[in-house]
């Protein structure tokens, strides 16, 4: 197998790497480019949402991705989620309501969060545990990720 | 009563947050170093087998391979285990079960690995396996280990039980099945050793007890223990099932074999096949009562799959055993548990230890005992419920928290009232369940149950908290962040703990038995008094003045005339006279003479009991048997509120795995394969929880606890199930006595 170079838009900044074509996203964001803030929690299988990230503004397993599939795409990683170093509004309310335990989990549904309140900025609760239906979580029973996403939805916080 | 204290009971910022909302916290796997190896575990195709041999050769020569390793390249002790020192690091002759680790490659990448893995030999000779924890215990089953299946066979015998179910006026007699179960934290077992010079290595754990991982791998490795650096990475959950060795001893053996640097983490896959379950449990159950309701006779046998090595499982079933009787006074009881060794994967610690199995034949059985006499549910457990100052049927004499048993029981009437005026949905049959709970805490009488904690007062001003125990991601360090605040009068952003590292931390036990906050809560409270004396001392010699003329307040020393010394300006000169100012503590679990029965036979009896109760409403389509619970209410006294959000967390995800428990979660064997991923073993997701639910947390201060504490890690799960399966019952008529609750036994179609 021949080595392939690949060029995206990495939380904003022109990225390339060269890598055999099927590798995962996953697998090169963590490996190759040090963000370590998409987990693996299935073994590669798409099935717990902790590799989560944002690619061309929808939610998707990393894990699920050949690098060769995202040439030319917009990708956003839990690490680009700070602007000028200020937290995100979702950030904040994470941990303002304690949505957060392990914390594992944490960077995927966050981003998951994010591109629900993009898409829809002011959803139900039965909307909120159908968009988070694909992050598995088993410390928190998801019930303070749901108040979370609600805080930032009415603006979060300042502090 | 919560205005006396500035930073315990409030609802405050987890400092561990912010890193895990950007990605910066480090978890064992994300740790960067140089050169990091590889490690691949080769493990069992075979349930049980014989290994014939293993040809190493051909793997050896495949570039980028660097070591390929069998339980003959173990220096030191090739088995371990926390209890039993049974399980092989690398199978030895024979495997035991489906994914046992035979051999370990450790090569340059990952590519590698898995070309060199293509290119072993093993061969093996199956043998006949046995699964069922009944079959295996039989003289003709295949004999697992030498001295046979039955691990450990507990009796307890309280009463004349024959007279027992003379008195009764109904008898019922059950036998409840419970399933094999994953912890299911997302963070998979990792490990990292980095082996250093003059023969030392530092490992990088994602461990509830740091401490053993050093002694395990200073064993195996035939290192002095103070060779062994054990470190404890940021932790992704690990609800009991990481009190088990995760990777470590592999780990250190790959970096140990090639002077080097490896990582080894679990697939999902190893995960389920060879990491610790909860135990699956067949429970025979027979209960005598009054007409009246009072119960006079229990009579149980318990056959517990511990798998194919022994891990925690005469541990867990001491907790199963003693729970048997759940919170209720039944004066004749004869109570017996086997433990047995199966080739089914391994069961060990998991949250519950035991009660979660207890809880689920008592709570359903006591609703069919109030069925059958006519009864209301929570008038069976009002007659029944044991009192302070009563003794259970293990001959623990219950303190003062047993007070809370009632309320709990009042507040259920209430939740269970509103609960059953709710509007059912059209075509949907509707019902509510209740269940009561005892998890006990510590680890029992006459077991070392000692946790030693240190504090540090930093020149920045900080009081640093070396944690002897870590935290699993649950909480714990903002709970002792918040006493030792409370404890020093400074303020919460003050005070920080540590991530746990053997080389230079005092030792805290494992965490685990719902008894950490507990524990560490009141090592720090000591250790905060402490370090106030030894301030006090320090400044009387510096200030020429007797120490009792100093006070210390809130981060100031206050002198006889009435000024004040910040306590951070005085550090910097202990610090010319190379003084740190710290303090340490050691904490015992208490086991009062006079509480603690001294001839349990089965010994370790646990004396420190939490209790909660929990109610359900469930609908069911009558058609399709879908239970959907609609609402839910958890009910439970926590001594204190140390963390007003870490209690709620730990409830709120206690109950989703305990519901997981309910309707979901169970590793079956199918076509000979174990289910070994989340497509098939169901976690619940968020869709599948409770839109209302509520929290009612009481606080009946616990005298021995820290500001009154108790535990909340465990009990959260354990009343969940049979709640579900009474509301069920009450639902559509049908009594589940196997779990999870699926729409075919709900239709009747199984079981």
């Amino acid at each position: 197998m021949k080595e392939i170079s690949v060029a995206f838009l990495l939380n904003g900044n022109k990225t390339s790497v060269t890598s055999l074509p099927n590798r995962t996203l996953l697998d090169v964001l963590r490996t190759d480019l040090g963000f370590t803030g998409a987990k693996d929690a299935c073994g590669g299988e798409g099935e717990c949402g902790a590799c989560t990230v944002i690619l061309n503004g929808k939610p998707v397993n990393s894990c699920m991705i050949f690098i060769g599939q995202v040439e030319g795409t917009q990708i956003t990683t839990i690490e680009g989620l700070l602007e000028k170093g200020e937290y995100h509004r979702l950030q904040k309310a994470f941990v303002e309501t304690g949505a957060v335990q392990c914390g594992f989990c944490t960077p995927g549904a966050i981003l998951t969060a994010k591109a629900l309140l993009d898409e829809n900025p002011h959803p139900t609760d039965q909307e909120i545990r159908e968009g988070l239906s694909g992050n598995l979580c088993r410390c928190t029973g998801y019930n303070k990720m749901i108040d979370a996403i609600h805080l930032a939805e009415l603006g979060g916080l300042d502090d | 009563m919560t205005d006396q204290f500035r930073t315990v009971g409030k609802s405050l910022r987890r400092k561990d947050a912010w890193d895990k909302t950007t990605g910066k916290a480090l978890y064992t796997a994300d740790i960067p170093v140089e050169n990091v190896r590889v490690g691949l575990i080769i493990r069992s195709p075979h349930h049980y087998a014989r290994i014939l041999e293993i040809d190493k050769e051909r793997s050896l020569e495949v570039s980028g391979v660097l070591a390929v390793l069998t339980s003959d390249d173990i220096p030191g002790a090739k088995e371990f285990g926390p209890l039993i020192p049974d399980q092989p690091s690398l199978a030895r002759g024979v495997v035991r079960h489906l994914g046992e680790p035979v051999v370990l490659i450790i090569a340059e990448t990952k590519l590698a690995a898995e070309e060199a893995a293509t290119q072993i030999q093993i061969s093996y000779d199956p043998l006949t396996p046995v699964f069922d924890p009944i079959q295996a215990a039989k003289e003709d089953a295949p004999q697992l280990h030498q001295d046979g299946n039955i691990i450990t066979e507990l009796n307890i015998c309280d009463g004349d039980i024959e007279k027992g179910f003379q008195d009764a006026d109904h008898i019922l007699e059950d036998t409840y099945n419970l399933p094999r179960i994953h912890p299911g934290y997302m963070e998979l077992e990792t490990s990292l050793a980095v082996w250093g010079d003059d023969q030392t290595i530092t490992v990088w754990v994602s461990s509830q007890h740091p401490f053993t991982d050093q002694e395990f791998i200073a064993a195996a490795l035939d290192l002095p223990v103070g060779n062994v650096r054990v470190k404890s990475g940021v932790i992704g959950g690990a609800f009991g099932g990481k009190e088990d060795s995760s990777l470590s001893i592999l780990a250190a053996l790959g970096a140990w074999a090639i002077k080097g640097t490896v990582r080894l983490v679990n697939t999902r896959r190893e995960s389920f096949l060879a990491h610790p379950k909860r135990h699956p449990a067949k429970i025979h159950y027979k209960l005598g009562a009054r007409s009246d309701g009072t119960f006079t006779a229990l009579q149980a046998e318990v056959h517990m799959d511990t798998g194919a090595y022994a891990s925690y499982g005469t541990a867990v079933a001491a907790i199963l055993t003693e729970t048997l009787a759940g919170s209720y006074r039944i004066p004749n009881v004869q109570v017996k548990t086997l433990v047995v060794y199966t080739n089914s994967p391994l069961s060990g610690a998991m949250r519950g230890f035991g009660s979660p199995q207890s809880h689920f034949a008592v709570e359903s059985m006591v609703d069919s005992m109030a069925e059958e006499i006519c009864m209301d549910p929570v008038q069976i457990r009002r007659a029944n419920i044991l009192k302070v100052g009563e003794k259970m049927f293990t001959g623990v004499i219950l303190n003062e928290t047993a007070t809370a048993l009632p309320i709990c029981l009042d507040k259920a009437q209430d939740v269970i009232d509103r609960f059953q005026a709710v509007e059912v949905s059209p075509g949907k049959k509707a019902g509510v369940g209740m269940a009561l709970a005892a998890q006990s805490m510590g680890l029992g009488a006459h077991v070392p149950d000692d946790s030693t904690h240190r504090l540090e007062w930093s020149l920045d001003g900080k009081v640093l908290i070396h944690l002897g125990s870590p935290d699993l991601g649950q909480g714990l360090a903002m709970a002792v962040e918040q006493i030792t605040a409370e404890a020093l009068g400074l303020p919460y952003n003050q005070v920080e703990s540590l991530l746990l590292d053997t080389l230079d931390r005092p030792n805290g036990n494992t965490t685990c038995a719902s008894r950490m906050t507990y524990m560490a809560g009141n090592a720090l409270i000591d250790a905060s008094e402490k370090l106030i004396q030894n301030l006090l001392a320090h400044a009387g010699e510096i200030l020429e003045v007797p120490a009792d003329k100093l006070i210390y307040k809130e981060g100031e020393i206050i002198k006889e005339d009435g000024s004040t010394l910040p306590v951070v300006e005085f550090l910097g000169r202990l610090a010319e006279d190379s003084i740190t100012l710290m303090s340490e503590s050691t904490f015992s679990f208490p086991y009062p003479e006079e509480t603690t029965p001294q001839d349990l036979p089965i010994g370790m009896p646990h004396v420190l009991y939490c209790f909660g109760a929990q109610v359900a409403r469930v609908e069911v389509d009558p058609d399709l048997g879908i239970v959907e619970v609609t609402h839910f209410a958890a009910i439970h006294d926590v001594g204190k509120v140390i963390s007003q959000s870490g209690v709620e967390g730990q409830i709120e995800g206690g109950v989703a795995t305990g519901l997981g428990y309910a309707l979901y979660e169970t590793m079956l064997k199918k076509d000979d394969q174990w289910v070994d991923s989340f497509t098939e073993y169901l976690l619940p997701t968020s869709k599948d929880l409770p839109n209302h639910f509520e929290n009612i947390i009481l606080e009946i201060p616990e005298a021995s606890g820290p500001y009154g504490a108790k535990g909340i890690g465990e009990i959260p799960l354990v009343p969940t199930a049979p709640a579900v399966a009474n509301a069920v019952k009450n639902a559509v008529g049908v009594r589940i006595k196997k779990l999870p609750i699926t729409p075919e036994r709900v239709l009747g179609f199984v079981d």
